[in-house]
């Protein structure tokens, strides 16, 4: 299991990841959401040990990354933004290398080499210098060097970019695969590549943590308020005098005339969807207004992070953190709320 | 650390890199060993010595040990891998350190390539074994400090140019040092001056020339080397402290 408590990294003034905090479960895929410059990276790079925290702490399996440096990162196989490979190497040199830095020997390593270089399809090309190898295949060889020696955790930061479709369907299938012995975690900005990969998601925007739960539960959370849309044939009056007033409809938002006595409707819901459309469809068939199409519309992820995302960072009011503060002292004297009502605004500067 | 050293050495090897800098060297060498037989005569009371030459040599060095250390550390970051290095189970003095061995590994490889000529003397005529081990172990001691000295600047940017070039700057003045100490400016204030000679690093490759192996010397070439490393460890840690 991987901890994250209160992380934080500062560059200069600039607060690039805020306190965050979260785990990742063994056999778990997690997966980090968020927009270019959210501080994925940086938050990767400082639970692979590379970036320093400014604050927090990062644990692997029980060793902290800052106190225990060598023995967390045999943990970890780390894939970066930037595939680490050098240029004047070829494919299996380079491999070689990157066993030995992971202290794999022998028999061992050649073994280890052929299996990585088979699963992620680079065994035709580990002659060929990577300088020559296009970007997809650079990444290949960067994510086969993350997998040497089988480590527990996977750290992998957007490993689908710059390859062909085709191939990240493949990588897909490699992450999913490797759920059964590792735990990976997984950035990207491409949404369904999360939705059909992660177990969790963490979304990230400009160093806070929006949100952390499962897929199903973060589309459900947004599905308070569904739309029905409504194709019917018949009388447009009749079937807007019927939607209009069943239960659970609370307004008709849209009503198109499609011409041969067609119309759609678009209606706000407000209650359980389901049991809604149901009863509107037996409504509607004993009054001789025959539906060609229901169906509503579902909260996808992508509608689920633009939300989450564009949603401001509630501050609190200085009110708030003073009550927060108050009641805790007890009974207050003048002084000691001065000082309360200077935190608070302190805090209120810092966020 | 091993890999890590192979590694290097493979990066100097494999490629025209090494063959390419010991090549240059030999020329250089070669050059200033025809100019020293060249300059015996009748008149000349003086022997040629080989030391007289290493001693000379030392400023053709100054220009290619840095393009030697140049790429150590400015590569790796500038190709990413400094990620790789930094996130596998290897603590970053034993990168410090087998990479310093790689560079020494090259440079020893450079100075094999001399051994040609005092070969060819004692098969033709009579060569002072001991002086010429002397000078081996001077030349061999010198150029380990101004490796890790190249090292460290190597480890201040990621463009190695710019580590050769100011590499270049930094060991021209470390090796002037002596005669900057002995200008009549310097010369007024002798506390300033007798500070100066002890970071001097010619005067006491002067008495390994001359056939003298001071323990002094060693030491001083041994901690040089040293503080350079250990100071190029803290440049990386402390690079990646504030980065950003």
């Amino acid at each position: 299991m991987i901890t994250i408590e209160n992380l934080t990294k500062f560059y200069g003034n600039n607060r690039a990841v805020n306190d965050i905090s979260f785990t990742i479960n063994d056999n778990e895929i997690l997966g980090f959401l968020g927009p270019n410059g959210a501080g994925k990276s940086t938050t990767m790079n400082m639970i692979a040990g590379y970036l320093p925290m400014s604050g927090g702490k990062v644990t692997i399996c029980g060793d902290d990354i800052t106190e225990n440096p060598v023995k967390a990162k045999r943990n970890i196989g780390y894939l970066p933004e930037i595939p680490p490979v050098y240029p004047d190497m070829k494919v299996r040199e380079y491999l070689d290398f990157c066993a030995g830095l992971k202290g794999i020997k022998g028999k061992e390593k050649k073994s280890e080499m052929d299996r990585v270089m088979t699963l992620l399809k680079i065994t035709d090309v580990q002659n060929k210098l990577i300088r020559n190898l296009s970007k997809g295949y650079k990444q290949r060889v960067g994510f086969a060097q993350a997998l040497l020696g089988n480590p527990k955790f996977l750290i992998l930061d957007e490993p689908t970019v710059g390859l062909d479709p085709n191939q990240v369907i493949e990588v897909r299938s490699i992450i999913k695969d490797l759920k059964k012995e590792h735990s990976v975690i997984f950035s990207s900005h491409i949404l369904s590549e999360v939705s059909a990969v992660c177990d969790r998601v963490v979304i990230i925007n400009k160093g806070d943590i929006r949100a952390i739960d499962t897929i199903e539960n973060l589309e459900k959370s947004f599905n308070d308020s569904s739309v029905l849309h409504i194709r019917c044939a018949g009388s447009k009056a009749a079937a807007a005098a019927i939607i209009g007033v069943a239960d659970g409809v609370s307004e008709i938002t849209e009503a198109v005339d499609e011409g041969n006595n067609i119309t759609s409707f678009t209606v706000k819901l407000s209650g359980n969807a389901d049991q809604i459309q149901e009863k509107l469809l037996a409504d509607c068939l004993k009054n001789q207004i025959s539906m060609l199409e229901v169906y509503t519309d579902k909260p996808n992820l992508e509608k689920v992070f633009t939300e989450l995302i564009n949603r401001p960072v509630q501050k609190k009011s200085v009110d708030e953190l003073l009550n927060e503060i108050v009641p805790e002292t007890g009974n207050t004297d003048a002084a000691e709320s001065k000082d309360a009502e200077a935190d608070s605004e302190e805090k209120e500067e810092n966020e | 650390m091993f890999p890590i050293y192979k590694k290097e050495l493979q990066s100097f090897f494999y490629t025209p890199f090494a063959y390419a800098i010991a090549a240059l060297f030999m020329l250089l060498f070669t050059y200033i060993f025809g100019v020293a037989i060249g300059s015996i005569d009748s008149s000349n009371t003086m022997k040629f010595s080989f030391t007289e030459v290493f001693y000379n040599v030392t400023l053709y060095f100054i220009f290619l040990l840095p393009i030697l250390t140049m790429r150590t550390f400015a590569d790796e970051r500038k190709f990413g891998t400094e990620v790789l290095l930094m996130t596998s189970p290897v603590s970053v003095l034993k990168i410090v350190i087998a990479k310093f061995l790689a560079n020494m590994t090259v440079y020893i490889f450079m100075l094999a390539g001399t051994l040609v000529y005092p070969i060819i003397t004692a098969l033709n005529g009579e060569v002072v074994i001991s002086q010429l081990i002397c000078a081996y172990i001077g030349i061999f001691s010198w150029g380990m400090m101004f490796i890790a000295l190249g090292m460290l600047i190597s480890s201040f940017t990621e463009n190695s140019i710019i580590a050769a070039i100011i590499g270049e700057i930094v060991m021209f003045a470390v090796l002037f040092l002596d005669d900057f100490a002995n200008t009549a400016f310097i010369s007024q204030y002798p506390k300033l001056q007798s500070v100066l000679y002890a970071f001097a690093a010619q005067p006491r490759f002067a008495y390994f020339s001359q056939g003298f192996i001071r323990l002094s010397d060693l030491v001083f070439f041994a901690s040089a080397t040293i503080v350079y490393l250990v100071w190029t460890y803290i440049s990386i840690e402390k690079r990646r402290w504030k980065r950003g």
